[in-house]
């Protein structure tokens, strides 16, 4: 009985709503970076999230070189390049490519036409897409699971924020519920058709 | 309010100490099942560490050979090699543009190219590696893919090429010999 009444007495929705606020504020800045980049990375299969990829084509004269690196030397010196490439591959007989920092020219022996395939990191989402996909390891992947737990403790903070009608115990629960068929519904018809 | 600064600098806390106290990856089993046969092959070229400047990058796992197999002795024979370990060397000509989950390593003979495969997500090359030199250990795997397995699986790298929109299945040939370096661990620069 009186084990009931302190357990009564006990502040939890207090502590709960602290800690809803508190861990809120704190995981701002994460929830942005991962949602935004969760889109663009969802739609990966229609776009490059990370990089944009440029391609442009200019003409030089026919390589007749059988040599690759007087290949090499003929296509930097019609490109008007300052350096010679950090590598060349020649992926078919008729195709040569420069590697630049950032540049690949693939040269057509035969024709000289020269398709300059340029990639740039999209600006902001290439570092959101690296943090949320784990690109640096290392300690980066315990403050991702630090926030995977911060993420648990708000969702379960939250149930308790609101009492009475707009509480768990009435509107809230509902919602709660219709978040709940969200996935169960899906994973049951995918299941089901899949 | 006090409960409300405690709370926060007591998670701010826990952030950065485990931020701190990280350390670099261990040195994977990799040492442990390493073959040690793949080193008396006379395909092996060269020592591998002396050519590697300290600016390269290390990707997965820590490399365990110290001696690298040419890419065109892998694909002259590659039954001789299915299962063995090796570290091949050469420029990056392609990285997959969804996951940068695989890597075409370019080989020592022109016209050739070994494709090395890395679990998703465990390894994600940037696009802007391609170009740069490669050390990269794994196991050499070999399949016989039908024309259908072929068609497949150009599809699927199509996909990843983002060039889906322009793939054409009637240029496939098949069957074909898929031969993949599959590996944990790179070194690139």
């Amino acid at each position: 009985m009186s084990g009931a009444r302190s357990l009564k007495q006990l502040p939890w929705r207090r502590w709960s709503i602290a800690l809803h606020r508190d861990i809120g504020y704190l995981a701002v800045a994460l929830t942005l970076a991962y949602g935004i980049s969760g889109v663009a990375v969802n739609h990966r299969a229609d776009w490059n999230p990370s990089y944009r990829i440029a391609k442009q084509f200019v003409a030089i004269a026919p390589i007749t070189a059988t040599a690759v690196p007087e290949m090499v030397a003929n296509a930097v010196m019609q490109l008007g390049l300052p350096t010679a490439p950090m590598n060349s591959y020649r992926p078919d007989p008729q195709t040569l490519q420069l590697f630049y920092r950032a540049k690949v020219y693939h040269v057509d022996l035969p024709t000289g036409k020269v398709m300059v395939e340029s990639t740039v990191p999209r600006r902001v989402l290439y570092e959101l897409n690296q943090l949320h996909l784990n690109g640096p390891k290392h300690a980066w992947t315990y403050i991702a699971d630090l926030y995977a737990v911060a993420l648990i403790l708000l969702a379960i903070t939250g149930l308790f924020v609101l009492k009475g009608r707009l509480g768990i115990t009435g509107r809230g629960g509902w919602l709660t519920a219709a978040g709940t068929l969200i996935p169960l519904g899906y994973w049951f018809v995918y299941l089901r058709l899949g | 309010m006090r409960v409300t600064v405690r709370l926060t600098l007591s998670l701010a806390a826990v952030v950065v100490s485990t931020a701190c106290a990280k350390k670099p990856a261990a040195p994977s089993a990799q040492v442990a099942v390493a073959d040690s046969t793949a080193g008396t092959t006379g395909a092996v070229v060269a020592a591998a560490g002396p050519a590697v400047p300290a600016s390269a990058k290390e990707y997965g796992k820590v490399l365990t050979l110290k001696e690298t197999t040419a890419v065109s002795a892998i694909l002259k024979d590659p039954r001789s090699y299915e299962g063995r370990r090796v570290l091949v060397q050469g420029p990056i000509v392609e990285v997959c543009a969804e996951r940068g989950c695989w890597i075409r390593i370019g080989g020592d003979q022109e016209f050739e190219a070994l494709r090395f495969k890395v679990q998703d997500g465990v390894i994600v090359f940037p696009l802007s590696a391609k170009g740069k030199t490669v050390l990269a250990e794994g196991v050499i795997s070999v399949k016989n893919l039908t024309r259908a397995q072929a068609i497949a699986q150009a599809r699927e790298v199509a996909k990843e090429r983002g060039t889906l929109a322009t793939f054409d299945s009637t240029k496939i040939a098949g069957p074909v010999t898929d031969i993949v370096l599959t590996g944990e661990g790179a070194r690139v620069w």
